[in-house]
């Protein structure tokens, strides 16, 4: 009896442990069987730094993936949650056993590891997001926000009634410190003496660490909210406290439709697809990423104003943001032109120590972006690092 | 004035933070003083946040939310009740972690339909113009959700029950000493399994506050953590409600004062304390024998007692 009644214990057990574990590590999406067997298909694997329902960078990028796999000649896969250290036994994983042809690293933390596979596999395409290392076959890309987060500033700007403005960030890297920059010198251009308030909460997925730092802004006194992490957890909290907010990254437009203002939309499929489709006709191949960089900004169309596509600001606000409006809408309009005749990192630039970082007439390249570690004028809080 | 608003704001978000966390305490403690270690809070909790949104979005009744949650939290300890106590097994540990994996796991693939969605109906909230004219008090209660009060009463109730009715002798002493409790007819088998039903009923609730009340909707993962929190504060607080009371809210004080003092001290210094007071606790405890017995670790915590064995 008592046999018998372990025995079903330790099956139970490892039932458990097993449903467990294969929900957690995330079903690989079925790979679709079309077309004639003889066609030239390609195998792409996705690696995900969180769960890919996380209404942020994850789920942004998964997103684009299910649109990508609607090509005929394209399989993907993917790996959702994928702690850093394991970066290259996953793609190892991805190339010798699903036999994947390219591979997209996700997320900054698997940089090191991105490259450390692409000597290993010479013959595998590879392209990481927002890093800097590449190799004859590593490709880096990112859609950068700052152009959006500026226009955002505007509106920010002008409906801010404290003169304080919240953003939670989720760590002080160069990527959050530009968005923050571009925010605020938006913020500025509209209402030259008004703050942003910074708090950092150390994660890209904690919605209580969220929740808690906006908290702690209302009591500081700010009454219009930003982040850049990967929840709504900001929205709702602003919401719930009836604060106007902008969403980030995904559509957040349905989680407070009276309180969201605006947002950042992304959209990766419009690289994937473009990279996807130099692969196939071969122009680009294992041999030649290395000086590949691409950087997709309003203009390329890889991020887009809004917190709901083709919805620039919410008509609810519109009235209340006045002039400004039509400022945000020119402005979008300068970004957009092919010439790109405005951009918000235009100097003369100061940051908040007063210190000339862009001189007059010089426009912030690449390079200054992506190591950007200084704070605008008006950003107020913790900013470590700081020049 | 600057000092009491800050002390009014910190107060009154320790108390919405630390609500989750006293409920998932109060429960992990009847569950170790009756000599069970659970270590699925966490799974039980994100089970009964998911269970607890769910319901609310579908009725659109919170209460039911809440029942759903507490059910759901339930009958997950079940399985934990079943291994460690009629199995006898000497794999708590195991089957309480199977529970953490398997909630974080299945909660995440049924959920994935459900992020993002708003949650219309909520808890009703405590608050009347005569709370609110109390100095300091006032302002610290009022406008928390009426979970914040329950979880309070019951902090009070189960330190009663446990320290000065016979039913808390029996909890004890299946935690203490199972034989001796056996001897004096004490159900330790029954005991138990109440014990284990409770804390993950509480744990269960707990996760309801949080996707019910705390921050209204649902996301894979939403506990991050806070069910290992939980483990900790149960020996912070030395196996005791009360203590509990003051540890939850410590720890949620703690939380928002990491994020609101930010420009005046490293957050990760906040950020440590709840662990860094657990060890010390800790270490309080083996420190020497007196200690271990007062302060009421309990003696038999983690052994299976096996009744035909004697």
């Amino acid at each position: 009896m008592r046999k018998t009644l372990l025995f079903t214990g330790v099956l139970i057990l490892a039932c458990l442990f097993f449903t467990g574990l294969v929900f957690a590590t995330g079903e690989k999406g079925a790979p679709e069987v079309s077309g004639p067997a003889a066609e030239k298909i390609i195998k792409v694997g996705f690696i995900y730094v969180g769960p890919i329902g996380d209404m942020g960078w994850t789920h942004a990028h998964n997103q684009a993936r299910l649109m990508v796999e609607k090509l005929p000649w394209v399989e993907t896969i993917y790996q959702e949650s994928v702690p850093e250290g394991d970066t290259l036994s996953t793609i190892e994983r991805m190339i010798q056993q699903e036999k994947c042809d390219v591979v997209f690293t996700t997320s900054f933390g698997f940089m090191d590891g991105t490259i450390d596979a692409a000597r290993k596999f010479p013959n595998i395409i590879m392209a990481h997001a927002s890093g800097f290392k590449r190799a004859p076959n590593v490709a880096t890309y990112m859609a950068d926000f700052y152009q959006v987060y500026y226009l955002n500033g505007l509106m920010a700007g002008a409906l801010t009634k404290t003169g304080k403005i919240g953003y939670v960030g989720a760590f002080p890297i160069p990527e959050v410190k530009r968005h923050i920059n571009a925010y605020t010198i938006g913020v500025r251009e509209v209402n030259p003496d008004a703050e942003v308030h910074v708090r950092w909460i150390g994660a890209w997925f904690d919605p209580p660490a969220a929740t808690e730092a906006t908290m702690a802004l209302i009591d500081e006194g700010c009454d219009v909210f930003a982040f850049t992490e990967d929840t709504s957890t900001v929205v709702e909290v602003a919401a719930k406290n009836g604060f106007p907010s902008f969403g980030h990254y995904s559509p957040m437009y349905d989680a407070s439709p009276d309180y969201v203002v605006s947002g950042q939309l992304v959209h990766w499929d419009v690289f994937y697809l473009r990279f996807l489709g130099l692969v196939y006709s071969g122009i680009l191949n294992s041999g030649n990423l290395e000086n590949l960089d691409y950087w997709g900004l309003l203009r390329e169309g890889d991020v887009e104003l809004g917190a709901k596509p083709g919805m620039p600001v919410n008509p609810a606000w519109i009235g209340r943001l006045g002039d400004t409006h039509d400022l945000v809408l020119k402005r979008l309009e300068q970004m957009k032109n092919p010439q790109m005749v405005f951009d918000p990192f235009t100097g003369p630039l100061y940051d908040r120590k007063g210190n000339l970082v862009l001189p007059a007439g010089a426009r912030a390249d690449y390079l200054h972006l992506l190591t950007i570690e200084w704070a605008a004028k008006g950003v107020v809080g913790p900013w470590p690092n700081e020049p | 004035m600057e000092l009491q608003t800050f002390i009014i704001d910190t107060l009154s978000r320790a108390l919405a933070y630390g609500t989750p966390l006293l409920l998932g305490t109060l429960g992990e403690i009847y569950c170790e003083r009756s000599g069970v270690l659970n270590l699925g809070v966490e799974g039980m909790m994100i089970l009964g946040a998911f269970a607890g949104f769910v319901t609310t979005y579908a009725t659109g009744n919170p209460f039911l939310g809440v029942l759903a949650a507490a059910i759901v939290g339930g009958s997950a300890s079940m399985i934990h009740a079943f291994f460690s106590i009629t199995i006898k097994t000497n794999i708590q540990v195991v089957s309480g972690l199977a529970i953490t994996f398997f909630g974080l796991g299945l909660t995440g693939v049924l959920g994935r339909g459900w992020e993002g969605k708003p949650l219309d109906a909520s808890l009703p909230i405590i608050g009347s113009p005569f709370l609110e004219s109390i100095p300091v008090l006032g302002p610290i209660f009022s406008g928390q959700s009426v979970l914040v009060y329950i979880s309070i009463g019951l902090a009070l109730i189960l330190w009663f029950i446990l320290f000065k009715t016979s039913w808390g002798i029996s909890i004890r002493s299946a935690g203490e000493d199972p034989e001796a409790a056996d001897a004096l007819g004490v159900n330790t088998s029954l005991v138990r399994y109440l014990c284990v039903l409770t804390g993950g009923v509480l744990a269960g609730i707990g996760g309801a506050y949080l996707s019910i009340d705390y921050r209204p909707s649902w996301t894979q993962g939403m506990t991050v953590g806070m069910g290992w929190i939980v483990i900790a504060l149960t020996i912070f607080s030395f196996w005791n409600p009360l203590a509990a009371l003051i540890g939850s809210y410590l720890f949620g004080s703690l939380f928002y004062l990491s994020f609101k003092l930010q420009p005046y001290l490293a957050p990760e210094l906040l950020m440590i304390m709840p662990y860094l007071t657990t060890i010390l606790a800790l270490v309080l405890l083996n420190c020497s024998k007196t200690f271990r017995r007062r302060l009421g670790v309990p003696a038999a915590l983690g052994l299976p007692y096996n009744r035909e064995e004697k």
